[in-house]
């Protein structure tokens, strides 16, 4: 009997499962089908899979609106520029939240709780304002200083680091291990699927920032990939040319979504086990 | 990775990011353009700042690609706003003068022009119809028209040749007839392009057509419920409902040209800034008219489009030397030269904005070739002031919501609509009477 309706319940959650995928799925099919349609055969009803012929027409003018490879870069720095030092804030904020005394703790987690809900459009002025003081306006640096601090990494490892048993530090402690030893040898050891968690939302989000680094540069040779994507949306004057855009879209997505499939059981146990779904 | 390498990396990226710094002791003028134009405006941008940068030795032209109209609207007011330089020239939208101007951030043109020994004949070069949106109710010029276009007729000539027709509409009732005769199941008569929350621009030229443009020369008078404009917006919508020549609540944007290219549309309103493109990628005759004329006659009062576009706006708040000054005026008008100005018509399809552009090369030989690209210069005449006044966004975002809502049928009673959006209006325009 409770074989029978694990077995109904099994075959129900991978239909789920499989509906779900396909739900997910289709934008990224219909971006590939419109990429590789001529540009004179639009999308219309009853006819929305294949054009006359596949064409990589869209891919050469695509590629030929923007320096490409330039952006590649400055996005890859940005990205990484961004991540590493986010590692050592947020490593640093989440252990002193997790274990240390301090007056005004509480209140201190509060405020930087409620960062997380002010949107960042809302300071685009006041962060501009605080970039050009610095005299900072139009450099890399620009570009990541506001996210080198993240509220929700520091959430997301300050809960996991209370998860480890303070033993453990005792243990160290007694061993002779100084603080950074402590950080490093205990924490950070037993966090590192909170640390994939936090690593692939950081580089996602910021792959795909457009309005700041819009704002706040200038030259061409250190802006990243969106603001070359930007370029091809051309529905202003002249009509949507769609095929450019997916084509476009497909050249700045393709990265993290190889990435994503190569290393996709890894991510999806960091989450699983980090507690974010 | 120890704390060491972690913080080698990080003085590594700040070493990297100090190279950006140099030294120049050129005048640098920073030049913003939006993204409105041809596919490669950065390439011919490039080409004309080289021109200019062999002609006037000591300038340097630094051309920024800044977005879309918005997207360069919004990031020169977060620079300024937020204490940043802002560019020097940029192209905006004609209608974005009393926004910029309230705020002192830009210089009215007129200054340099009256220093100038010919500034009347540089000025009476330029189309009247493409003057009306840079100069304000004084009188004065504040910008100098760029990138410009006007809603036209595109037509299917061999569609309409098949049905048994020679010439294009001139008049709605025979837009509305043909229309109607080239409606298939496949193929739409007319696509208006009203759908996607901005209106506004085609919207006016059917106001026109009744007989009545929504703005006058006073920035602090809308005009928006009056007969005219209440029987255009129901002539719009009925397109898509009792006539059924086109989708119910318009067409979108963007894809209008797409279909109007794929044979799925056999007439079109759109601008002139689309012509290069539709004329390089149909693969039928183009045919390219006024828009038809409305109620309002055919004597030539029928007629009329709003006209639209970029105008070059110079920014200064008083802290430019005369140096830069100089350098700055004679890029723009550069930028407004018959010769640039004829080679950004025949490159893009805008219509080249002084008269002696057209009989300069290479549109001189390019306007010979196709007839079209005379049509819209000679619409000209006919064409009136697009929407602006004070408080230009707001008030502009109330009208396109208050269209929106009729096309789509939301609103029913046109009429109670536009009332109540005009008295919306007048409380905003109040103060600045």
């Amino acid at each position: 009997m409770s074989n029978r309706s694990g077995g109904v319940l099994r075959y129900f959650a991978s239909v789920t499962k499989t509906v779900i995928a396909i739900v997910f799925l289709i934008p990224l099919i219909f971006t590939l089908l419109v990429s590789l349609r001529p540009e004179t055969e639009p999308v219309t009803k009853g006819n929305i899979f294949f054009g006359s012929e596949l064409t990589f027409e869209n891919f050469e003018r695509a590629i030929a609106i923007a320096p490409w490879s330039l952006h590649y870069i400055n996005s890859l720095i940005f990205v990484a520029g961004t991540l590493l030092v986010q590692l050592v804030t947020v490593t640093c904020a989440a252990y002193a939240f997790a274990r240390m005394r301090f007056l005004g703790r509480d209140l201190l987690l509060m405020v930087i709780l409620l960062q997380l809900m002010i949107p960042s459009g809302v300071l685009l002025v006041q962060n501009f304002r605080m970039i050009n003081t610095l005299g900072l306006f139009d450099t890399r640096i620009a570009l990541m200083i506001p996210y080198w601090g993240s509220a929700f990494g520091v959430l997301l490892l300050r809960q996991t680091f209370r998860e480890v048993p303070i033993e453990l530090e005792e243990a160290a402690r007694i061993d002779g291990a100084n603080l950074a030893q402590v950080i490093r040898h205990v924490y950070v050891t037993n966090a590192i699927p909170a640390y994939l968690a936090f690593a692939l939302v950081s580089v996602s989000t910021h792959w795909n920032e457009f309005l700041w680094p819009f704002i706040i540069t200038r030259s061409e040779a250190i802006r990243p990939l969106t603001l070359g994507l930007n370029k091809l949306i051309k529905t202003t004057d002249q009509g949507a040319f769609y095929g450019q855009l997916m084509a476009g879209t497909l050249i700045v997505i393709a990265p993290l979504v190889i990435l994503f499939l190569l290393f996709q059981r890894q991510f999806v146990e960091s989450f699983a086990r980090s507690g974010i779904r | 990775m120890s704390c060491t390498r972690i913080a080698c990396l990080v003085l590594l990226l700040i070493a990297m990011t100090a190279g950006a710094a140099m030294a120049q002791d050129d005048v640098v003028i920073d030049f913003y353009f939006p993204s409105a134009t041809a596919n490669d405006a950065e390439g011919i941008f490039q080409r004309y700042a080289d021109m200019f940068q062999e002609e006037n030795p000591g300038i340097t032209i630094n051309s920024v690609f800044s977005g879309s109209y918005t997207d360069t609207r919004n990031t020169i007011l977060t620079e300024l706003q937020g204490g940043g330089a802002g560019p020097d020239v940029a192209v905006m939208l004609s209608i974005d003068l009393y926004s910029f101007a309230e705020e002192g951030y830009i210089v009215p043109a007129q200054s340099f022009i009256d220093a100038m020994e010919d500034g009347d004949a540089y000025v009476s070069d330029f189309f009247p119809a493409l003057m009306a949106n840079g100069v304000d109710e004084m009188g004065t010029v504040w910008s100098i028209p760029f990138q410009r276009s006007t809603p036209i007729l595109y037509y299917n000539a061999d569609l309409l040749a098949e049905a048994g027709y020679d010439a294009p509409p001139t008049n709605n009732t025979e837009l509305v007839e043909i229309a109607q005769a080239l409606t298939t199941d496949e193929r739409d008569g007319l696509l208006v392009p009203v759908a996607g929350g901005f209106p506004i621009w085609m919207y006016q030229s059917f106001a026109i057509a009744y007989g009545r443009n929504i703005v006058s020369d006073d920035p602090t008078e809308v005009y928006f419920n009056t007969p005219e404009a209440v029987a255009a917006v129901e002539f719009v919508r009925s397109l898509g409902t009792d006539l059924g020549v086109g989708p119910a609540g318009g067409a979108a944007w963007g894809d209008t040209p797409v279909a109007f290219l794929a044979g799925q549309a056999a007439m079109i309103y759109h601008t002139t800034g689309n012509l290069s493109r539709i004329l390089d990628g149909a693969e039928f005759e183009v045919g390219v008219w006024y828009l038809p004329s409305g109620p309002a006659g055919e004597d030539g009062s029928g007629y009329g489009s709003p006209t639209g576009g970029g105008n070059l706006y110079i920014f200064d708040d008083g802290s430019k030397s005369d140096e830069e000054l100089d350098a700055i005026w004679k890029w723009v008008l550069f930028l407004s030269s018959p010769q640039i100005q004829s080679d950004w018509g025949a490159t893009t399809g805008y219509i080249a904005s002084n008269a002696t552009a057209w009989e300069t090369e290479p549109l001189a030989s390019r306007a010979m070739e196709y007839p079209q690209y005379g049509v819209a210069r000679d619409q000209l005449q006919y064409a009136d002031k697009e929407f602006s006044s004070y408080a230009t966004i707001t008030i502009q975002g109330i009208i396109n919501k208050t269209l929106e809502s009729i096309l789509t049928g939301e609103s029913e009673d046109a009429q109670a609509a536009m009332d109540a959006a005009q008295a919306q209006i007048d409380g905003i325009l109040a103060e600045y009477k």
